[in-house]
């Protein structure tokens, strides 16, 4: 009896050996482990992404020459605008440069643009991230911005060999110093809200505004970064504020963010990367 | 003696590779699947402890190296269920596909809200997350269904190819 009784707590002493090695294993090996692990796993999600990209490839190949020709115009349209676009804003970043020096003002921060291709999104209900194809090999650091066109995406959490993990603004875990367009006040914006199927688009939290703002899905305040965070350059466009409400403590303001809904069809991101980091 | 391991962990790792591919395609309609209890129910079913939680536990690790949770998490709930799994398992008959199907979708079940609770605090709207979490949770369940025959089947025949046996496993319990 006394064996079978070992022979039934049998597992669950082996469990507590597990657990216990684990609690008792040095920082540095989880790490290493971590990362091993990590990097075994990386080829899988970048070669299906490189897969998904010939296929797209051979599918635009299929195009016909007239519909190619169409879009080739209306791109060479879109270029020439942003290229004027180009030569307004180099125009406007010399008078900037010239007023810091002559008013002795700090320079903002400058950034390398690093345009990355989206290996594998991670979008669950705890948390949410994608994975992009360039890592370390690129000189992307723990904490850079990513950007797209339509605003902020979220910033890098991790790096990797030819890798790197970001956390997207609609996920909790992503907390950002921002402020409401047109007025420089800090307010506080967390990521979270994020309904299933096609309910509604990913929102996020909005809290510490100012009880004078007000806000409606009719009349929504577009909410920015704020340099205030030393993360994003000023003035990124976050979301729309569609909703305010008096706090518990009355002393603020809260409510919701809407985000651009092409964040989660993205395919391509860009990387900020700092060229004088602190 | 590797092989009893390796073969369970290199499926583990696929599984998980393919339900990341599917994820990707179903970021953009705001579903998400989670399998963690088809992960771990074959090896709990049918392989003797020492392997089985091996595989296991290095599948938790792989799991955990991906997401944004403090290593180990994994690692533990998923030990903890291959442990509870393998006392219970001589309890029913656990070669039965349709019993192995449904006791992998309680074991997804129980980790799925285990995960949920770890990760939950500090949410800044719990309620619409469980709103989120539970669409997500009735997906999963769904393919659980569906992908757990293919998965056992892949799983004994790849065992059974590399001169595995298990009716041998099943009689040596550790």
């Amino acid at each position: 009896m006394p064996s079978h009784r070992f022979d039934q707590a049998k597992p669950f002493a082996a469990l507590g050996i597990v657990v216990l090695a684990w609690i008792l294993l040095p920082v540095a090996v989880k790490s290493f482990l971590r990362s091993a692990l990590y990097e075994v796993q990386a080829p899988i999600a970048v070669s299906a992404s490189y897969a998904r990209d010939l296929q797209d490839y051979w599918a635009e190949r299929a195009q016909s020459k007239n519909d190619l020709l169409t879009a080739g115009r209306e791109l060479r349209r879109i270029y020439s605008g942003y290229e004027f676009e180009a030569q307004q804003t180099e125009a406007l970043r010399a008078e900037v440069a010239r007023l810091e020096q002559l008013l002795r003002l700090p320079s903002n921060p400058q950034y390398r643009l690093e345009p990355a291709r989206i290996a594998r999104r991670d979008f669950s209900g705890w948390w949410q991230q994608l994975v992009i194809r360039k890592g370390a090999n690129y000189g992307i650091p723990v904490g850079a911005p990513v950007v797209f066109g339509g605003g902020v995406v979220g910033r890098v959490r991790e790096v990797h060999a030819y890798t790197a993990v970001v956390d997207l603004i609609t996920s909790p875990t992503v907390r950002l110093a921002a402020n409401l367009e047109g007025d420089a006040r800090p307010v506080s914006y967390q990521g979270g809200i994020n309904l299933p199927f096609f309910l509604s688009a990913a929102r996020g939290v909005v809290e510490f505004v100012p009880p004078d703002v007000f806000a409606s899905a009719k009349s929504p305040k577009r909410l920015v970064t704020s340099d205030l965070g030393g993360v994003f350059p000023a003035g990124l466009t976050i979301g729309w504020v569609t909703r305010l409400e008096a706090s518990a403590d009355g002393l603020f303001k809260g409510g919701e963010v809407a985000l651009d809904p092409r964040l989660s069809e993205l395919s391509e991101v860009t990387v900020l990367v700092p060229l004088n980091p602190t | 003696m590797h092989r009893r391991w390796l073969i369970p962990f290199a499926a583990m790792l696929l599984l998980w590779s393919l339900v990341g591919q599917i994820n990707h395609y179903l970021a953009p309609h705001g579903i998400s699947l989670f399998a963690g209890g088809l992960l771990v129910t074959f090896a709990a079913l049918r392989l003797s402890l020492r392997p089985g939680l091996f595989a296991t536990a290095l599948a938790g690790l792989a799991v955990d190296a991906l997401e944004p949770v403090t290593f180990g998490t994994h690692l533990i709930l998923f030990a903890g269920l291959h442990v509870v799994l393998y006392h219970l398992r001589s309890r029913f008959p656990r070669e039965e596909t349709i019993l192995a199907v449904v006791t992998a979708l309680l074991a997804n079940l129980a980790l799925f809200l285990a995960v949920s609770f770890v990760t939950l605090g500090g949410h800044p709207a719990a309620n619409s997350a469980w709103i989120r979490l539970f669409c997500d949770l009735g997906c999963s369940q769904v393919f659980v269904t569906a992908a757990a025959p293919w998965f056992f089947a892949l799983q004994g025949h790849a065992l059974a190819f590399a001169g595995v046996d298990l009716g041998e496993e099943s009689r040596h319990p550790f």
